[in-house]
């Protein structure tokens, strides 16, 4: 009978997958839960090397990041003027700038855990993206929220963007590199060199 | 009324008479947007050169201890402004929150230098003049960045100007010089330059971090300074929530013009 329920339960849930493409926002939270725990609660606070540490830390950017998505958006219209090879070397240079540029910071969180605040529609055409809403607790005031955009990648959970009190890292890397581009006279290409000279 | 408050008022209401527009998240017109960058460079080379060294060797001379205790002091000079402030806003367990703060901890916290207050279940809850006008309604303002006080808007710096009238230490100054030239002030500007410095040191780190990898530091600070200040409760408006991140990644269609 167990059995039976069982079979009769996962296909239910089969059926309701198939029939709504929206993302499952519970699925979502466990997936930003997994991520705050195992990569940075547990990560920041282990005994492993820098070295180790900034290993895994790429490897878990690169896995629940989706940095092609980002990266899209964060050239804005001028996504659309660019050529292949300029999409392919941008994306490229923000992926290694990102990962630099957190692997610095994640000490930041040292000592730090998240607390989830459940979850709130995103807006997007497809209705697969959702907000895992959690905050970090200070040594002093109120706590600091952390809002994970999170897009589901036919199954797979990906984070789109980040919004610390209230900042969007997506909208502010799209500001800096639009108001970039408009200034300068190398449009796109001088963008990538830039870039490429704060990689070390 | 020192030169200082002055010049703070001064400042707010001019940039209050320029505003055209109800929400710092419109583009900058391209007269302001140059003066902002000019003044972005001047704050850079002077944080560069003065401010910055001049917290790093702060850092260097103290302990975590003393910075913790310059911290607090600090931040109990500031009770008075939040309990006005919390009563202007309609809140007033707030206020008499913030009250029994600032008599707690300038008595038993050592003139403020430690937060015992806390400890006793009266945590800290600050507010300002800035949200006190946000919550009657009064418009943020463009994007403007200040001479060596770096990014706000003209909401926020009526803001602090008024704040700065409720902190004990400028009271305490104007009485015990009131009619002097300047020079009486300069108990209040000594804290007030400590204060700077101690606020500088703790955010050393976080600067750093926010604009190392930028191309365009400016654009950075601006766009993430404006995104905080949505977080700031206005009056009404039940959809503001709603507005301040909506964004749709789905952007190809938005950039099809």
């Amino acid at each position: 009978m167990k059995k039976i329920l069982a079979v009769l339960f996962s296909a239910f849930l089969l059926m309701t997958s198939n029939a709504k493409a929206d993302i499952n926002a519970s699925k979502a939270e466990n997936f930003i839960k997994d991520v705050t725990k195992q990569g940075i609660e547990e990560l920041i606070n282990s005994d492993v090397s820098e070295a180790e540490k900034k290993a895994r830390f790429t490897k878990l950017f690169n896995e629940d990041l989706d940095l092609d998505f980002i990266g899209k958006f964060v050239l804005g219209r001028y996504w659309r003027t660019a050529t292949e090879k300029q999409r392919n070397e941008f994306i490229d240079v923000y992926r290694k700038l990102n990962i630099q540029t957190w692997s610095e910071r994640f000490n930041e969180f040292r000592g730090k855990h998240f607390e989830f605040l459940g979850t709130e529609k995103a807006n997007s055409k497809a209705n697969d993206q959702v907000y895992v809403n959690t905050q970090v607790p200070m040594p002093e005031g109120a706590p600091a929220s952390v809002k994970w955009r999170v897009k589901d990648t036919g199954g797979k959970m990906k984070i789109v963007d980040i919004i610390i009190e209230n900042v969007s890292l997506a909208i502010t890397a799209q500001k800096e590199y639009t108001s970039y581009i408009q200034k300068s006279p190398n449009g796109i290409d001088g963008l990538i060199k830039d870039l490429k000279a704060k990689l070390k | 009324m020192s030169k200082f408050i002055k010049l703070f008022y001064f400042l707010g209401i001019v940039s209050l008479l320029c505003v055209r527009s109800a929400y710092a998240n419109t583009e900058d017109d391209s007269a302001l947007e140059t003066y902002n960058r000019a003044m972005f460079n001047f704050n850079t080379v002077a944080d560069d050169y003065l401010v910055k060294p001049v917290a790093k060797g702060y850092r260097a001379i103290t302990t975590e201890f003393i910075r913790e205790r310059v911290h607090d002091f600090f931040e109990n000079l500031k009770e008075p402004a939040s309990m006005i402030n919390h009563t202007l806003q309609g809140d007033f367990s707030d206020s008499g929150n913030s009250l029994g703060r600032f008599a707690i901890n300038s008595t038993l916290g050592l003139l403020g230098t430690f937060d015992v207050a806390s400890g006793w279940g009266l945590t800290k809850n600050k507010t300002g003049f800035d949200r006190t006008l946000a919550s009657w309604c009064v418009p943020d303002g463009p994007f403007i960045v200040l001479p060596l006080l770096g990014p706000s808007t003209p909401r926020a710096t009526v803001g602090m100007a008024a704040d700065t009238l409720s902190n004990p230490t400028y009271w305490a100054d104007y009485y015990t010089h009131f009619g002097d030239k300047w020079e009486g002030y300069a108990f209040y500007y000594g804290i007030t330059a400590l204060g700077f410095v101690s606020v500088r040191e703790e955010n050393l780190e976080l600067l750093d971090n926010l604009t190392a990898n930028s191309v365009d530091p400016y654009a950075t600070v601006k766009a993430a300074y404006i995104q905080n200040r949505l977080k700031i409760k206005a009056c009404a408006a039940p959809d503001e929530e709603q507005t301040e991140n909506s964004y749709d990644f789905d952007f190809d269609e938005e950039f099809d013009e």
